[in-house]
């Protein structure tokens, strides 16, 4: 009795990360069951969400069904969703090509069918092992480029049960959508063009808290354009600020492409304590972008106009274009009255130069849970949270610049969902950006080259 | 409702290692599928081997049998019972009843009913398994799972393609825009943490076989008192791979061990090959060994802390400070840096199948964290190896958990690279034209 599955080992892994790194059980197998429907479904009748795979010679067919399997004869009242989708033993496959279905399939003696308006898309015949498609779940699937048979000879059916699934429909059309979204939106931001074409990159500065993912969030948006986690800026706690030098990273586009049309500004944290930190009074300058990278900041001396490092004409196109207040959501209600007070005192810095800001709230454990179905917005459920509501009322920030993300600090491999957000935070920043720079008045636009008084 | 197991983690390891390292399938679940005979038949049938756990008030007991439910006539059995931490036994012969709803039974010994959800044992039955005598046994819940190997034949041939791959990866990795020939990785740590057990580890897997060049000892005194700049050749082709790893003293409480002004002289790349340490004072421009103006790879360009896993735990205070202190200077140098615990699989409750894949065992994940928070490095950053020690060929799983590692420092050292200052880059070329 050979109960392991067919799967090899690196192909099983790659299909539990495809639904979201879940764990599977094998429930049935043809060949030690039997090959009947019968003997299929009282293996896997009530067991939750299943995936069932059918091997055919070159390509595995699988069906994702949400909720349970059906009994024999047994018909459901209310919708049951169920998607089919290709699985090849190839490395990197990064899309999921799909055919939905919001009804369960008919369980009869000796076929398992799924119906979709009266007409049979898909059925499962195992007492002769056949299967036969519809030709637009062929296509849908991208199978097979010219006309092919809709009757395949199968060599084994398995059925598993997913776990670590949550039994909704949100989370099937996230399964199915998730890969092709994070590409989208990398493919976006790759292309992006800057709205002011005399500026060749946005600047952002990420100023927060010491501890609250600033660094965290240049290496996540650096994992994603260089498709594995990296750590260029050093991470991790200590009693103060890891960071003490000004930065200004640009990020390439892959391990060796062109630089991406944004760059990250990453400073020492905030402190509450004065005299610790950064100073409120290096603000400014960075701002305008007097400061250099590399600048050694010193919490007790901001920098001067005579420093040798202090950039006294800096161009607009040097400057901050951006400002992002990064924040742990974990401790924003208990921020104290001093952290508070000197992030107003901040804001009102960036207020009276006039710079874009959003707020970007790290260590968002249910990630999961940020974004809508589609991905496009952010969900009801996380923009009424208190703590959206605190910062919205702290500083002024409207809600749809209160951004979310969970860093990649915890595991080595990339997450696409953790890409969707880190995404599209960084797409709100350059929109943001565009707008401030949208709004510079037209003489200061020409101010291309630095002022030389002679 | 999901069908889950009532198992805590715990309770499953236990059992899975208790019965050689199984991987439980949970089948049927009573409180899903109905208190029925007929129902765990269909959903039993035809799986084996199985374990049938049924819960009670204060323990969790069950049956392993090696036979599926549908072929069992009168065959040899365990039950067990799991309290606490403990697991006692009994073996018996017992036969599939399915009569009146009960599914094992015993000549009077032992009977499981599903349907009035008790259990009767024989008295000697009772005594045997430590269980406390004259109290009913009720069943709350009852759960059937098929056991896997948690390393099979299908895993270890998967671990050997990934153990190619990640070898082929590292022969022919190049360092970040070529700026130097091999990157060099630093191994710091405590006395004792295995650091130079790592880098012969690391050499064992590009040689084939289980080899020490580096001399490894675990007395006080620590037996690396010398700076090492370890190459390694490719035993295939006999070119040296492109990372070294240097290996240094032990870092050990108050004046023992390494000099942290030792420490700074070495990551800018002043200390050449074989220095003899000095537990008097550190090295000084004038020593023989001391580079006056290091290039890009001379430098380090990664750094690893080296930690056993089973004693990082309990490192003194003085330690953790010294660590915590080389840390900083090592970020000001702006070096990345990892931190590597070594000796995994001699942790509690390890067993080599949990090695294939670390993040999802939770033990380690558990160590992980610890080490998080005594130190603060990021969780990312923590990696885990089991180096050889006692061993004379290699093994798939270890060597991939090595060469996981080792991939990960040479990333982390390109990212360093990538981040060096231009002029720092464009005068080493201009010093080398």
């Amino acid at each position: 009795m050979n109960m392991t599955t067919r799967l090899t080992w690196n192909d099983e892994k790659r299909l539990r990360k495809l639904f979201g790194n879940v764990s599977l059980s094998l429930l049935y197998k043809s060949s030690v069951h039997g090959s009947g429907v019968t003997d299929m479904v009282q293996h896997c009748s009530h067991q939750g969400s299943t995936i069932t795979m059918i091997y055919l010679h070159h390509v595995i067919i699988g069906v994702f069904m949400l909720g349970n399997y059906p009994r024999l004869w047994e018909r459901f009242e209310e919708p049951h969703y169920s998607f089919f989708f290709p699985f090849r033993s190839k490395d990197n496959i990064t899309e999921m090509h799909t055919f939905p279905l919001n009804m369960a399939p008919q369980a009869t003696d000796n076929q398992l069918t799924y119906y979709l308006s009266a007409e049979k898309v898909f059925c499962l015949c195992p007492h002769n092992k056949t299967l036969y498609l519809h030709e637009n779940v062929i296509k849908s699937l991208g199978l097979f480029q010219r006309r092919a048979p809709d009757r395949y000879e199968y060599l084994e059916c398995e059925v598993f049960r997913v776990e670590g699934v949550k039994a909704n429909l949100s989370y099937m059309k996230r399964i199915m959508n998730v890969t092709q979204h994070r590409n989208r939106l990398l493919e976006e931001l790759r292309a992006y063009k800057l709205y002011a074409d005399w500026v060749s990159k946005v600047h952002i500065l990420l100023l927060g808290p010491v501890g609250s993912g600033k660094s965290s969030f240049f290496n996540s948006v650096k994992s994603v354009f260089h498709g594995r986690v990296t750590r260029q800026a050093i991470v991790g706690s200590d009693i103060t600020s890891i960071t003490e030098q000004y930065r200004t990273y640009s990020v390439k586009d892959g391990i060796s492409g062109k630089s991406l049309p944004f760059m990250l500004c990453d400073s020492m944290g905030l402190d509450e304590t004065e005299g610790e930190g950064l100073c409120v009074d290096d603000i400014p300058p960075i701002l305008k972008g007097s400061i250099p990278d590399r600048y050694q900041f010193n919490p007790h001396k901001p920098i001067t106009p005579q420093h040798s490092d202090f950039i006294a004409f800096p161009s607009l196109k040097d400057g901050i274009h951006c400002v992002a207040y990064v924040l742990d959501i974990n401790s924003i209600n208990n921020l104290s009255s001093k952290m508070v007070a000197k992030f107003k005192q901040i804001h009102k810095e960036v207020l009276n130069c006039g710079m874009a800001h959003v707020v970007l709230l790290t260590k968002v454990k249910n990630y999961n849970e940020v974004l809508q179905d589609n991905f496009l917005n952010m969900k009801q459920s996380m923009t009424s949270q208190s703590q959206v509501r605190n910062v919205n009322n702290m500083l002024g920030i409207p809600i749809h610049n209160i951004l979310m993300v969970e860093n990649y600090a915890s595991e080595f491999e990339l997450d696409p969902v953790k890409d969707i957000l880190i995404l599209s935070a960084l797409k709100q920043m350059l929109r943001a950006a565009d707008d401030f720079l949208e709004d510079v008045p037209l003489e200061e636009t020409g101010n291309l080259v630095p002022f030389c008084p002679s | 409702m999901e069908v889950t197991t009532g198992l805590t983690w715990l309770q499953e390891k236990l059992l899975q290692n208790y019965f050689g390292g199984k991987k439980f399938s949970l089948l049927y679940k009573a409180s899903v599928h109905g208190f029925s005979g007929v129902e765990l038949f269909r959903k039993c049938c035809q799986e084996a081997p199985t374990m049938s756990v049924i819960y009670s008030r204060d323990y969790v007991m069950g049956v392993y049998a090696q036979k599926s439910y549908d072929e069992i006539d009168k065959c040899s059995i365990i039950l067990f019972v799991l309290q606490d931490t403990n697991i006692s036994k009994c073996e018996m012969s017992l036969q599939t009843a399915w009569k009146s709803g009960i599914i094992w039974s015993c000549q009077g010994k032992l009977s499981i009913n599903l349907e009035t959800k008790d259990v009767k044992m024989a008295s000697n039955i009772i005594e045997t398994l430590g269980l406390p005598k004259n109290d009913p046994i009720s069943i709350q819940e009852y759960e059937v799972f098929r056991c896997e190997d948690l390393l099979d034949k299908r895993k270890i041939q998967g671990i050997t393609m990934d153990r190619e791959s990640l070898l082929s990866t590292m022969r022919t990795y190049k360092p970040y825009g070529d700026l130097v020939p091999q990157v060099r990785i630093l191994l710091l740590g405590p006395i004792g943490a295995g650091k130079s057990s790592f880098f012969n580890s690391v050499k064992s897997v590009f040689r084939g076989h289980v080899t020490c060049q580096a001399l490894v000892g675990s007395d006080t005194s620590g037996i690396s008192k010398k700076y090492r700049t370890y190459s390694i050749k490719d035993e295939r082709d006999g070119n040296f791979l492109p990372f070294i790893l240097c290996d240094t003293l032990g870092l050990g409480e108050k004046e023992e061990g390494l000099y942290t002004e030792d420490v700074v002289c070495i990551l800018k790349g002043h200390i050449s090959d074989r220095y003899q340490f000095d537990s008097m004072k550190p090295i000084t421009s004038g020593h023989q060994n001391y580079i006056g103006y290091p290039l890009v790879k001379d430098r380090i360009h990664c750094v690893a802390f080296v930690f056993d896993a089973n004693s990082v735990e309990r490192l003194s205070p003085e330690i953790v400070v010294k660590i915590k202190s080389i840390r900083r200077e090592v970020i000001k140098c702006g070096i990345v840096h990892v931190a590597l615990l070594t000796h995994v699989d001699s942790m509690n409750l390890i067993t080599k199948g949990d090695l294939i894949e670390t993040d999802r065992c939770v033990p380690i994940k558990l160590k992980r964290e610890a080490v998080q928070r005594k130190f603060g490095f990021a969780l990312s950053d923590i990696l885990v190896v089991s180096n050889y020690t006692s061993e004379w060929e290699l093994d798939p799983v270890k060597d991939v958990l090595i060469l996981s590692a080792l991939r990960q420092m040479v990333w982390a050292a390109d990212d360093f690279l990538e981040d060096l200052p231009p002029k720092e880059r464009g005068s080493d070329v201009q010093r080398r034209k």
